[in-house]
């Protein structure tokens, strides 16, 4: 999966002339948490996020009440956000897992998708609630099926041997993912998803590969 | 095997496309100020579109689809204005806002597509330079950049030769391809929002068939929210995810296209489906039920339901109070559709009957077999129609070149008996008019003879004795065109009783108002000029004048296409009912398929000039068919999103008829063609034989017709297997 494919497209975009307030605004009523900040055709500006809404008590602690309101109506959008040449980006072509990568070492919420990164032209967004929308299809919600995790030797040609007992069954498969075991470095956790089969049927079948353990069956996720 | 269990967790697209709709319209309405007044175009629309969803908006015309689009777009012009209500685009308000906060906010996030490419491309500059320019002024890059993604986006539209096609000028390119430019300059600048207004509707139907799967596939990739505003049903049931019909500027139901199909709970949706002709369905078995009356003009909109006196369920309530859209449960799944009527739960479409006052012809009978062996009314044999073409070059100028011809029609061989009524369908340019006004005398024929009621008529119309001239009208396409503007009604159709002295001069007028009568116009008429008529009513009149002379055979080039369904219908069982009182013979030209099927006894298909299939309406419509009337057929819009329609797309345009294709004319772009040995190679070289199937059913192509038999039919509705 690339980041093509799990972005989300046309995000809401701001410009820097906009009243922070009405920035918070439109993040609240719209439930996000970053509003990228275009120019003439969107090219990348900066960021709006929550943090970049908080504003140090101690600048509004120094001004009296009638400074607060002309400080907060002059505020834009410009004077809070987190300037581009900071914001982290990513070009589509990437591959989500990279991007995720990218996600945890950086610990942000959010990269911004532009086309190129010497001409920062928005196409999109990532954010965290995207991967694990991602997250999910690769496990094959919300399709309803049997979801089993099997545990194999780290060896090559384990996963051969599930598939082709599924294959000699005839049934499909929509979602799939493998991980090593925790604590245990010989062994590696696949995780299949497959439709229009009962788990009974499926627990009898994947039982008799020889080397593997069947340590999980259910059908309701 | 055991079924699985349900999975409880339930999508929820919200959560997951992101957040909020792309647009989001709210009780919006959009005023014009005119003299002494102001005219509200849109009184309640509301409805939202999300990330990659396309939104149908029908309804007929001057029911406020496009205003709606033009108030998103603020290009309602000086006098028009947002009254209430709000449009917002990707969470901001775009109502109140200044033009320049305007440009800035939409920036180029919304694109728009109209209904005339050749409105929104610059005649004067070639395909690249307008292309480009949308890079280069907005974005900045560099022109060569530019070019080279203009170049790309055109192949992602399926344009053929994008290279070549970046530096003509769009006069150069033909109607589906300068459609496809628009397309391909609208998605340069990936807006979030794509406006298509009627994108369609002026392009043929195997041409409008291949650009709505274009928008499909663009709309995936792109994930581009689409606001698709036509007021073809078939197009809708094609793209669109969700539907909206409107009326009378008002937003009256909204669903998904299922539902809107399947279950329409509003009287006038269901009222809408009932007009459109199905494929398949044909006069004798079906009868098209028109809605009656007309859309009221914004200025006169009852106080009620806007619907109510058009309405069969109307009751008491509906006069006095205004419905609200509200949510009606579905039953089934989650899909909520929306419906502006006090009493949708109650009413069930199947227990619709057609209120007794709804004029209704009798269902048509069959033409009796035995008037098909006498004297056919009209035969025409081996008719040609060229039109000489001068060069530019001098040689041509002075007469000395290559004399060249477009072969307009080209051996035409058919014969119409008296009293049924001949369909002719194909794509534009491929001769049906000329073939037409050939007929009628209006051009001479280059060769060939023809016979009506046993006369020669092949001469001029300057020829003809005005008794025969008298025999054989014309309905038009456009009535506004062929409508003298300052004579009135009564004198328009009084003409041709005084030129062809069928009606002593002291009955004439008598007579007019028996035939606006007939026309279900009533004797007010008489004195109106043309400009006071809507356009329904004035292809009455067109039909009237063409009735006038009480011919035996008419000619109706297009008489509905320009027409809205609800008046579709009323004009079709207007004709219907014409034919069925004088026994006239029809020749009927529609672009339409379903139109044609349904209208017609017989039915004839013509390519680039030459007859392609001609046979009874039902024999065409089923195996075996020419590979051209299959490709006609799979391209239709079908008004029911389950009908499940083969997909055959043809490859390019239709040749120039200056240079058509050697052999089989269709031979460049068949798809049927491999079916031949050795590639179809005869098909190139060879003029292709008349096969004959049976009951008047002939076939013009290569292919043995057990090989045509074999095809599958192009339609499988659910319906049918049942």
């Amino acid at each position: 999966m690339l980041v093509n494919d799990c972005m989300t497209r046309h995000p809401i975009l701001v410009s820097p002339t906009l009243p922070a307030a009405e920035a918070q605004r439109i993040m609240v009523e719209h439930h996000i948490r970053h509003l990228p900040v275009v120019g003439e055709g969107k090219r990348l500006l900066g960021l709006v996020t929550r943090q970049s809404l908080a504003i140090k008590p101690d600048t509004l602690a120094s001004l009296n009440v009638w400074e607060i309101s002309r400080f907060l109506a002059t505020m834009t959008v410009e004077r809070i956000m987190v300037k581009a040449d900071q914001v982290i980006t990513i070009t589509p072509e990437r591959t989500a897992e990279r991007a995720a990568r990218i996600m945890t070492e950086h610990k942000i919420g959010c990269l911004i998708v532009v086309e190129d990164t010497r001409n920062p032209i928005v196409v999109g967004i990532l954010t965290e609630t995207d991967l694990l929308a991602a997250f999910q299809a690769m496990l094959g919600l919300p399709t309803a099926g049997v979801r089993v995790t099997l545990r194999v030797p780290n060896r090559k040609g384990e996963f051969a041997k599930i598939a082709s007992v599924v294959a000699a069954q005839g049934w499909g498969i929509i979602g799939v993912a493998s991980y090593p075991s925790r604590r245990m470095p010989d062994r590696y956790d696949v995780v299949l998803k497959i439709t229009e089969v009962g788990p009974e049927e499926v627990q009898h079948v994947l039982q008799q590969i020889p080397d593997q353990e069947l340590i999980d069956i259910r059908t309701v996720v | 095997m055991q079924a699985p269990i349900a999975d409880p967790i339930q999508v929820n697209r919200a959560s997951i496309s992101g957040p909020g709709p792309v647009l989001k319209v709210d009780n919006l309405a959009v005023a014009y100020k005119v003299r002494g007044g102001e005219i509200e175009a849109v009184h309640e629309a509301s409805f939202e579109i999300y990330r990659g969803e396309s939104h149908g908006i029908v309804g007929e015309s001057g029911c406020g689809k496009s205003t709606v689009a033009w108030a998103i777009v603020n290009f309602l012009g000086p006098n028009g204005y947002v009254k209430r209500g709000s449009i917002t685009f990707l969470g901001q308000e775009l109502v109140g806002k200044s033009e320049e906060e305007l440009r800035q906010l939409r920036g180029d996030q919304i694109a728009m597509v109209f209904q005339d490419p050749m409105q929104a491309l610059n005649p004067s500059l070639r395909i690249g330079d307008q292309m480009a320019e949308v890079l280069t002024v907005h974005r900045g890059i560099s022109r060569e950049e530019a070019e080279a993604r203009c170049l790309h986006m055109l192949e992602r539209v399926y344009m053929p030769d994008p290279a070549n096609v970046l530096r003509r000028y769009p006069h150069q390119l033909s109607g589906g391809q300068q459609q496809r430019v628009v397309i391909a300059m609208a998605l340069l600048n990936n807006p979030a929002l794509l406006i298509m207004d009627e994108p369609t509707t002026a392009l043929d139907v195997t041409v409008e068939a291949a650009v709505l799967d274009l928008i499909a596939e663009l709309q995936r990739d792109f994930d581009t929210a689409i606001m698709f505003i036509t007021h073809n049903l078939g197009v809708v049931a094609r793209v669109c995810d969700k539907v909206g019909v409107m009326y009378a500027g008002e937003m009256v139901e909204r669903g998904t296209v299922e539902e809107i199909f399947s279950r329409p709970r509003h009287p006038y949706t269901q009222g809408l489906l009932r007009c459109v002709p199905r494929l398949g369905m044909n006069k004798a078995e079906s009868i098209l039920y028109p809605i009656r009356g007309r859309v009221p003009p914004p200025n006169a909109r009852p106080f009620g339901c806007v619907f109510a006196p058009r309405c069969d369920y109307a009751r008491e309530r509906c006069l006095q109070e205004k419905p609200r859209l509200r949510p009606v449960s579905a039953g089934v799944g989650e899909s909520v559709s929306e419906v502006r009527c006090h009493f949708a739960e109650e009413i069930d479409p199947d227990q619709w009957r057609p209120p007794l006052d709804l004029e209704l012809p009798i269902a048509a009978t069959p033409p009796a077999v035995s008037s098909n062996t006498g004297e056919p009314l009209l035969r025409i044999e081996g008719l040609r129609k060229y039109y000489r073409v001068q060069g530019n070059a001098l040689r041509d100028v002075l007469g000395l070149g290559a004399k060249r011809y477009v072969k307009a029609v080209e051996d035409v061989s058919l014969s119409v008996p008296k009293g049924i009524t001949l369909g002719i369908v194909g794509e534009s340019g491929c001769g049906k008019t000329t073939l037409v006004k050939t007929i009628i005398g209006l051009e001479e024929p280059s060769a060939g003879k023809m016979h009506f009621l046993g006369f020669d008529i092949t001469n001029g119309i300057n020829k003809r004795d005005v008794r025969l001239i008298q025999e054989m009208q014309m309905v038009f396409q456009n009535p506004d065109a062929t409508m003298n503007p300052t004579y009135t009604v009564g004198q328009q159709i009084a003409r041709p009783m005084l030129r062809f002295k069928t009606v002593p001069k002291h009955r004439v007028r008598e007579e007019v108002i028996r035939l606006l009568k007939a026309m279900r116009l009533d004797a007010s008429y008489y004195d109106r000029l043309p400009r006071q008529l809507s356009g329904g009513e004035k292809q009455r009149v067109g039909i009237a004048r063409a009735l006038a002379s009480r011919p035996d055979l008419i000619l109706c080039d297009e008489p509905v296409s320009a027409l809205d369904v609800s008046v579709q219908a009323a004009i079709l069982n207007l004709l219907l009912e014409v034919q069925r009182q004088f026994g006239t013979t029809l020749i009927f030209i529609a672009h339409d398929l379903s139109v044609v099927r349904f209208f017609s006894d017989y039915v004839a298909v013509m390519y680039l000039g030459q007859m392609m299939e001609i046979g009874p309406a039902e024999a065409i419509y089923a195996p075996p068919y020419h590979p051209y009337t299959e490709a006609l057929l799979s391209a239709v819009p079908i008004p029911d999103p389950k009908a499940q329609q083969k997909r055959i797309r043809l490859e390019g345009t239709v040749p120039s008829a200056l240079n058509p294709p050697g052999g089989c004319r269709f031979h460049t772009r068949c798809p049927r063609r491999h079916l031949l040995p050795d590639g179809g190679r005869v098909c190139e070289t060879e003029t292709p034989p008349w096969r004959d199937a049976g009951h008047g059913h002939r076939i013009f192509c290569h292919l043995p017709l057990e090989v045509l038999r074999t095809l599958d039919p192009v339609l499988t509705t659910p319906s049918h297997e049942a």
